[in-house]
């Protein structure tokens, strides 16, 4: 049984510190998806805790049939889109983006895909997320349309515009990738 | 380079982009001190048959109602609300009739009242439903993995009274507006 195998058996019989040692090994994808889909140091961070919790509480349910990490990253893009819907509008997401760290997302990138990673992070959100799970994370339209409770035709029409825009904002900056 | 390889490069370039990346802050003691609640579901048999959950029930004459009075249709809302019913639960439950009926009444009035918003309040009346309506999904989603959850039924049933509520809202808030014009 690997380390990660028996802490999550561990975890399912509550033990706190087991599941303290998922989440040092998890906290990084954990974290970074969620950062990619608010575009917000504070939102991710409160989204990643979120997801942990969701995860503990959800513990007895993981049967195994898909990888841990796999399994959180679906219990972290539901953290992100409960709390999207919790604020009212999307106006509210740029907001606080303007008035705490800008281009956060941006940080674990260097050179040109940090332009990159600031046009994804300027994205409308339902392109955005799109875009993140599907050119990001690799997860093809079935997955990530699921996960995000919409139809995989639109999930296709969001990725387009993705590209499009992202496109357009790079060639207006100037920017070649 | 065209549109479309540019696009397409554009894909490539976002696989590159990084994956893992970690918080510049240690999240684990909010963690910590969450899971630390005792609020992981641990329902046993008995205990599910002892508890009690507040249902919506009957009670059809201190539910919502409409009075239709001079041709006017006037919301009264009875100050005590929805009437609860203490019952044992199992697998099922169930919305009571005559709410069922007050929500459908007020459900198909609700395109009506909205034309009569203007367009910010309507889009607002609009996102707010959708949202209740959405955790009304999520809860119910949930509660077909844990049926017998009380915590999840007694939700379901808060959530069920805001929607209500934002529906009763939105018919006083209308007639507020005719009676303004009217003058």
């Amino acid at each position: 049984m690997t380390d990660e195998a028996a802490w999550i058996a561990q975890a399912q019989r509550s033990d706190a510190k087991a599941f303290e040692s998922l989440y040092h090994l998890h906290i990084g994808k954990v974290y970074g998806i969620c950062l990619r889909m608010t575009g917000n140091v504070s939102e991710a961070e409160d989204c990643a805790q979120e997801a942990f919790i969701q995860a503990w509480n959800k513990l007895d349910k993981f049967r195994g049939e898909s990888a841990f990490s796999t399994w959180l990253h679906r219990i972290a893009v539901n953290a992100v889109l409960g709390r999207m819907r919790k604020a009212k509008r999307e106006q509210d997401r740029i907001r606080l983006a303007t008035e705490t760290v800008v281009a956060p997302a941006s940080v674990a990138d260097t050179g040109e895909l940090r332009d990159l990673s600031d046009a994804v992070d300027r994205l409308p959100e339902g392109a955005r997320h799109v875009f993140v799970l599907y050119a990001v994370y690799g997860y093809s339209h079935d997955e990530a349309s699921n996960m995000l409770g919409i139809a995989s035709g639109t999930s296709k029409a969001q990725l387009h515009r993705a590209r499009r825009l992202l496109a357009q904002q790079l060639k207006q900056e100037g920017f070649e990738i | 380079m065209n549109d479309i390889e540019r696009e397409d490069k554009l894909i490539a370039a976002a696989s590159t982009l990084a994956t893992e990346i970690s918080p510049e802050k240690d999240l684990w003691p909010g963690i910590a001190a969450a899971i630390a609640q005792p609020t992981r579901s641990r329902w046993t048999p008995v205990f599910a048959q002892a508890a009690a959950i507040v249902l919506l029930v009957g009670a059809s004459s201190s539910l919502t109602y409409f009075v239709v009075k001079d041709q006017q249709r006037v919301i009264e809302i009875v100050p005590s609300g929805l009437v609860f019913e203490q019952a044992s639960f199992g697998g099922r439950y169930a919305l009571g009739v005559d709410y069922q009926e007050a929500r459908g009444d007020l459900v198909a009035q609700l395109d009506v009242e909205l034309a009569r918003l203007s367009p910010e309040a309507r889009e607002e009346v609009e996102l707010n439903l959708a949202m209740i309506r959405g955790a009304i999904a999520q809860i119910n989603e949930a509660l077909t993995d844990e049926p017998d959850n009380a915590l999840l039924q007694e939700l379901l049933v808060k959530t069920y009274r805001e929607e209500l509520a934002l529906m009763q809202r939105v018919g006083g808030l209308t007639q507020h507006v005719m009676s303004r014009k009217d003058i």
